[in-house]
């Protein structure tokens, strides 16, 4: 055993030796949507993005076959540059003399759905975040169903506490017998319909049930697992157990062959996150990604075992906070999730998948969660439920249409607000209440698409709503995701296709005054000085954006001069000079005066007067 | 969504298919064995009776459509639909003992865990783009709209029918169907909330479910396919031809579509011996290429129908601003446009 892993190891270790000695690097991004190829080569001694293919994913029914969509993007790479890179339909390693075929190819993979994964036994609420947290930078799904005694012994136990008010979901009605049969039948019920590709067992013995709701766990599998050998679906289920450890072997014995036990620590604090995390993570792998139709061959191609785009994005987000020493925030506007990614410049890292949530076939589950009404405060002009309801139907059945005019390009773009929105909802309690970011990468299709770079950055501003001074970058290339894991084969390239490629797309700096912005009078005072000794001086309105001309590849110096009751970072009123020059950028220096949290004004007219005027001042 | 048969119509095609009428909790038993040759008419699975936890749901439970007693028969093509006490196999949804018909001809190949029968069977393929209902089987039947002035309550329609209506459905016509217990209905377009006030559902979570398909047995006993979608669209002269040409015959009907498990309704008309001798079999293709025919699938124009003129080079700015790989194409209606290659879905 020891002999195969070192094997392994070594396998490894020389196929790494030969991706960081390579000439050219295929990387793939499979969405849910849009499967994206980029080849990278060396010029002039520098990695460089030569050419990028675009296709449709083809997991699909007839294709059904991740590969087709891959070789689909790389045929308009060869369009492009005249190299070959695919013969007889296979991939051409290594890149030949003729300067034919790649030296290394790399995916990564966002298609193929979301780990659906159910917390049985004591689910609490806090045991359920937790695991949430854990589970956070995966593309996984979590529903949790408390055992119907401990459901009963919670409600019991909130009731007797005065002026408590019950667990959502566990009404007020006293727990009889009947009642536990009903929820027991009604949880049997949900695991069926929810369809779970895995399951974990939390919960210690220590309460008032004692181990009954991990043994209700475990006959709450066997049930479901009875009468799902009946079905189509198979068992047995994985099964993490991170709950009180001397009941494992008797769980297992319970659970028998419904489902495979793996046992982890058991689940108390966020001490516990990081096995969960990494079980769920191996979960995630085998049980999707190695069952996408075509992965045997993708894997074959692969100089590194494909990893999910959020992970590929994690990587690069925390690389870049390293290495620059600062704050950086990603999002990933995608079809079926939304990610949210915070780097600190000390090595704090926050990932959070909203996965389900997106603004192609997680459209459905966005506008349920959100409704219509917060999608349509964000359009400049009137639109009914249905038609909001039709164009979401349509653009699941449809993921990869592009826009085809004004109003369905607003639509998209209003979801797009709102699902980075909703993300950034669940962090902004927490972590995301202090993180003040200097960066801001922003990735994902209807972002990159974006018809002007004004628009791009108004959905950032109005979604993420930063303070004080931050910078935006849009992935327009798509490399983003791809470079967490070409950094994996080869970190020199990764680097340098980052500084030479995927940050060239600045959007500009921002500059967002907060605090108590005093109405219909000036917010701020900005003084711009350029490299050419002009000065600009611009006072800007509270409740305006205004942008000041500071081109790509342009700096300046930049002081601000706030009221006495707005902050630009230092405190009210105090007034900030920057000590290097800012970047400019495709859209300029932004003024985002329209105060934290920006409210949008109540009534419907004067809503939409007031979005197309932010719009025009922007460029958008 | 890509067609999963490839395009949208199939002339001969080979498939399998589980018969399953629908329902996650109904056991059943089969009544054909692998190797046996069926017709379409002949009951296949004998469903055993729900186990009953009506306490429990809160949607209502209704019966399956099945075997239960013969049927009156449906005039010939042409004739306006009256029935006579004659003929067919068919029957309308009913509680007690309840078979269910093949829908299909040809070899059985499996009988699965649940008692469904698995059919290999040369047919005539449809996809929808939207549906909703379980698989069910009847007989074609053409749906012919009386003149003005005729309210559709008057319109005679005949009972365990899968209908095919060539223009777009309204609420008041689906009801109209359910009453006179027509098993499917085929047609080209709904308003999304006619649809989903005849179904009592919420269509976004109907089709976003993780477990769609048992769903299905939970909507009003009409299973619908929507050959355009959402809206007001025609249905394509050459596809209302192409069912008429089948009129009569026993097919199967299935309105499950599912984003999450990339399923779409589809009709399937099992063909003879003969007539599949006599259809050109067809690989579908997919690359957009001049010359193919294509369905617009968003904007201004979705629903229409054309062929490809030409390809451009590079992207195309389109009216929204976006820059995308485009198309010249020539509508039915002589109409030349230009669309993007996203919105174009290949159909032949």
């Amino acid at each position: 055993m020891q002999t195969q892993l070192n094997q392994q190891e070594g396998q490894a270790a020389a196929h790494r030796k030969e991706a960081a000695a390579a000439n050219s690097i295929l990387v793939a991004d499979c969405g849910s949507v849009l499967t994206k190829v980029s080849l990278l080569g060396l010029v002039e001694g520098q990695y460089r993005l030569m050419a990028r293919g675009e296709a449709p994913t083809t997991l699909a029914a007839p294709q059904e076959d991740i590969t087709r969509g891959i070789v689909q993007a790389i045929n308009e790479i060869e369009l492009v540059t005249g190299r070959q890179i695919i013969v007889d339909g296979h991939l051409l390693v290594p890149e030949q003399l003729d300067g034919n075929g790649v030296d290394v190819f790399v995916t990564t993979i966002s298609a193929g759905g979301p780990l659906r994964l159910v917390v049985l036994g004591a689910a609490s609420p806090t045991l359920t975040d937790l695991v949430r947290q854990a589970v956070s930078g995966l593309y996984a799904e979590l529903h949790a169903l408390p055992s119907p005694t401990f459901s009963a012994s919670m409600a019991a136990g909130q009731l007797s506490q005065p002026g408590s008010t019950p667990l959502p979901g566990v009404g007020p009605a006293p727990w009889t017998p009947e009642r536990l049969a009903l929820e027991w039948r009604r949880q049997i019920d949900r695991l069926r319909e929810l369809q779970p590709h895995a399951a974990i067992i939390v919960g210690m013995a220590d309460g008032p049930t004692g181990a009954t709701p991990i043994q209700e766990a475990c006959q709450l599998l066997l049930n479901a697992a009875h009468e799902q050998r009946e079905k189509t679906r198979t068992f047995p289920l994985p099964v993490l157990y991170a709950a009180a450890p001397q009941y494992v072997e008797a769980s297992r014995r319970l659970i028998n062959g419904a489902g495979e036990v793996m046992r982890l620590d058991p689940l108390v604090s966020t001490a516990n996150l990081g096995p969960i995390s990494m079980a769920a993570s191996s979960l995630y792998e085998r049980t999707i990604l190695r069952r996408l139709p075509g992965s045997d061959t993708l894997w074959s191609w692969s100089a590194a075992a494909p990893v999910a785009t959020a992970t590929s994005l994690s990587s690069l987000v925390r690389f870049l906070a390293h290495h620059y020493t600062m704050n950086v925030m990603a999002v990933d506007a995608g079809g079926a999730n939304t990610t949210l990614l915070l780097a600190g410049e000390r090595g704090e890292f926050i990932p959070l998948v909203n996965a389900g949530i997106g603004v192609g076939s997680g459209l459905g589950e966005l506008l349920k969660r959100v409704g219509s009404q917060n999608i349509s405060r964000w359009l400049p002009f009137d639109v009914s439920d249905e038609e909001l309801r039709q164009f979401v139907l349509n653009t699941m059945l449809h993921p990869h249409v592009v826009p085809s005019n004004q109003r369905e390009l607003h639509i998209s773009q209003a979801f797009a607000r709102e699902a980075i929105l909703l993300t950034a909802e669940a962090l902004r309690t927490g972590a995301l209440s202090n993180f003040s970011p200097d960066l801001i990468l922003a990735t994902g299709s209807v972002l990159a698409h974006a018809p002007r770079p004004a628009q791009a950055a108004l959905i950032l501003l109005d979604a993420l709503q930063p303070r004080g001074v931050t910078s935006l970058v849009l992935d327009r290339t798509l490399l983003f995701q791809q470079l967490g894991a070409i950094a994996t084969v080869n970190p020199v390239a990764a680097v340098q296709v980052n500084e030479n490629d995927a940050v060239t797309h600045r959007l500009g700096t921002c500059v967002i005054p907060y605090g108590a912005l005093p109405p219909d009078q000036i917010a701020l005072r900005v003084v711009v000085e350029y490299s050419n000794g002009r000065q600009v001086q611009v006072e800007v309105m509270s409740g305006s954006i205004e942008v000041i001309p500071l081109r790509l590849n342009e700096q300046a110096l930049l002081t601000l001069y706030p009221a006495s009751t707005v902050d630009v970072g230092l405190g009210p009123g105090e007034r900030a000079r920057a000590a290097e020059e800012i970047d400019g950028g495709l859209v300029g220096l932004i003024i985002d005066a329209r105060g934290r949290p920006l409210m949008l004004p109540a009534d419907k007219a004067e809503r939409q007067a007031r979005l197309l005027q932010w719009s025009q001042a922007i460029g958008a | 969504m890509a067609y999963p048969l490839g395009w949208s119509v199939r002339l001969q095609v080979v498939v399998r298919r589980e018969r399953w009428p629908g329902g996650s909790r109904a056991g059943a038993v089969a009544l054909v064995y692998p190797g046996q040759m069926v017709e379409p008419d002949q009951p296949v699975i004998r469903l055993k009776h729900e186990e009953r936890h009506e306490e429990l749901s809160d949607l209502p439970r209704l019966s399956l459509p099945a075997v239960t007693r013969k049927l009156p028969a449906i005039q010939p093509a042409g004739a306006a639909h009256h029935l006579n006490d004659t003929g067919t196999m068919l029957a309308v949804p009913t509680l007690g003992e309840e078979t269910v018909p093949a829908g299909l001809r040809g070899r059985v190949v499996d009988v699965t865990a649940r008692g469904g029968v698995v059919i290999e069977s040369q047919v005539v393929a449809v996809q929808g783009v939207l549906g909703a209902g379980p698989q069910v089987a009847g007989i074609l039947t053409l749906w012919q709209a009386l003149g003005k002035g005729n309210s559709c309550s008057r319109q005679p329609i005949p009972p365990g029918a899968i209908l095919v209506v060539p223009g777009p459905l309204s609420f008041l016509l689906l009801r109209h169907a359910l009453n006179s217990g027509v098993v499917g209905i085929i047609a080209s377009s709904i308003f999304l909330r006619d649809l989903e006030g005849f179904l009592h559902a919420d269509l976004l979570e109907l089709v976003n479910s993780p477990n769609a398909e048992a769903l299905q047995s939970r909507l009003p006993p009409l299973t619908i396919m929507l050959t355009e979608g959402l809206g007001s669209l025609a249905m394509p002269a050459r596809l209302l031809q192409l069912l008429s040409c089948y009129q009569g015959r026993v097919v199967l009907l299935s309105g499950w579509t599912s984003v999450r498990q990339r399923v779409l309704p589809e009709l399937l008309i099992s063909l003879t011996a003969a007539e599949a001798e006599a259809l050109p079999a067809q690989e579908p293709e997919l690359t957009l290429v001049p010359g193919a025919r294509v369905r617009i699938c968003c904007g201004d124009y979705r629903g229409r129908t054309g062929e490809i003129l030409s390809l451009f080079l590079h992207r195309q700015r389109l009216p929204s601003g976006v820059y995308a790989h485009a198309a010249r194409i020539l509508l039915e209606e002589g109409e030349v446009i230009v669309a993007a290659l996203s919105c174009l879905d290949r159909i032949g």
